[in-house]
């Protein structure tokens, strides 16, 4: 059943309110989703005046700027901060993006941050991503040739077949479109979401792989992949500029036409 | 899940309305609008059979002026989108630019549409 509200457990709270001590006139208020496994309160926005000149340029900087010098127990995801990785996934100003490459400059007034949407919090801005995970084994996201066996060379693929997999094997599994797409909110245990869509394109479109069929078959499925009404929400999303969208319409065009 | 009782993230309240997520979801409401409509007017057909007097005078109204605008509106709305929905299920206007291009063009062709459905339908044009 869809629900449209959030669950009394999870309706957010107004918080604690950090005011700037340094005196700056450069100051930007960032509003950050917070919630602790180990207190029984309902999550809660705290509200942190943050000095804009003293502070990095990207979203990212603000959060450990904030993590230093303001609240040591804020907790986010980070590896590579530079869009490579995939860990800061959150929603930044209602938009799911790396906080890493978005420039909190870009954003005029407040700036909002909550975890990534529709997903059990596990602490803060971190969400559990533990079914997308699982969906995207389902999908068998490596090789499956024969080829290896007959043969001790490496197996070639022309120019124009590993030009197909361009805009598709860039994903970084980042889980923006995915937590983005209200399909996936109402539907996320059965839908497989444009992120694990993507990737299961990646490996049917890959002129090496041999289970093609058996792949397409495995993903036609009403509710694992038809649940995609073209709301474009991952491709408006992905921070890495890729269009799951697409990928999910050329696997629905694959299964008409074949 | 093992954490069952942590909250769930905000989706809905937070999330940023984009045209392309906006025209999808007002396409699924216009379409059961629409499905409705076709229904009533159909029974109101077999109800009062084709009596011409009837519709005349309820184009005559405030009320039934407004739902024929409006069900004008909702049919070239829902015939656009939907030409929208073709091009993308045969792999077309999936861009960014592209697909919001189109959306604002659906917006905008429907209200056009729509009051060249009513004139036509009133015989003015």
């Amino acid at each position: 059943m869809v629900q449209f509200s959030l669950p009394q457990n999870s309706k957010i709270l107004k918080g604690k309110y950090y005011k700037d001590k340094s005196g700056s006139t450069n100051i930007k208020k960032v509003n950050v989703y917070r919630w602790s496994p180990s207190s029984k309160e309902n999550p809660r926005i705290d509200t942190f005046e943050i000095n804009i000149k003293e502070c990095g340029p990207k979203v990212l900087d603000i959060l450990f700027k904030i993590k230093n010098e303001i609240d040591p127990s804020l907790t986010f995801r980070r590896s590579c901060a530079h869009g490579v990785c995939g860990s800061c996934a959150m929603n930044v100003d209602g938009v799911n993006t790396l906080s890493c490459i978005k420039s909190h400059s870009d954003i005029k007034g407040d700036l909002n941050i909550y975890p990534l949407p529709h997903l059990k919090v596990v602490k803060d801005l971190v969400g559990d991503l533990s079914t997308l995970y699982k969906q995207y084994e389902s999908v068998e996201p490596w090789l499956k040739t024969t080829a290896g066996e007959k043969t001790s060379v490496e197996i070639q693929q022309s120019q124009e077949d590993r030009a197909k997999l361009d805009g598709y094997y860039e994903c970084i599994l980042c889980a923006c479109c995915s937590t983005s797409c209200p399909s996936y909110w109402w539907n996320g245990e059965k839908y497989l979401g444009p992120a694990v869509l993507l990737q299961a394109y990646r490996w049917i479109t890959d002129s090496r792989d041999e289970e093609r069929k058996a792949r397409l078959k495995k993903v036609a499925d009403e509710l694992k992949l038809y649940r995609c009404h073209t709301i474009m929400n991952c491709t408006n999303s992905c921070p890495k500029g890729l269009n799951p969208a697409k990928a999910i319409a050329s696997i629905k065009k694959m299964l008409a036409t074949s | 899940m093992e954490n069952n009782n942590n909250p769930l993230s905000p989706h809905l309240q937070v999330y940023r309305w984009h045209i392309s997520s906006l025209l999808s979801i007002t396409h699924r409401i216009v379409g059961i609008i629409n499905f409705l409509s076709i229904i009533t007017i159909l029974f109101l057909l077999i109800l009062i059979g084709p009596d011409k007097n009837f519709f005349e005078i309820f184009s005559r109204t405030f009320i039934g002026k407004f739902i024929i605008i409006s069900l004008c509106w909702s049919f070239s709305f829902q015939i656009l989108n939907e030409i929208r929905h073709l091009a993308w299920d045969m792999g077309y206007g999936f861009n960014l630019k592209v697909s919001r291009i189109t959306g604002i063009a659906t917006i905008f062709g429907s209200f056009v549409l729509a009051i060249l459905f009513y004139f036509i339908g009133k015989n003015i044009i």
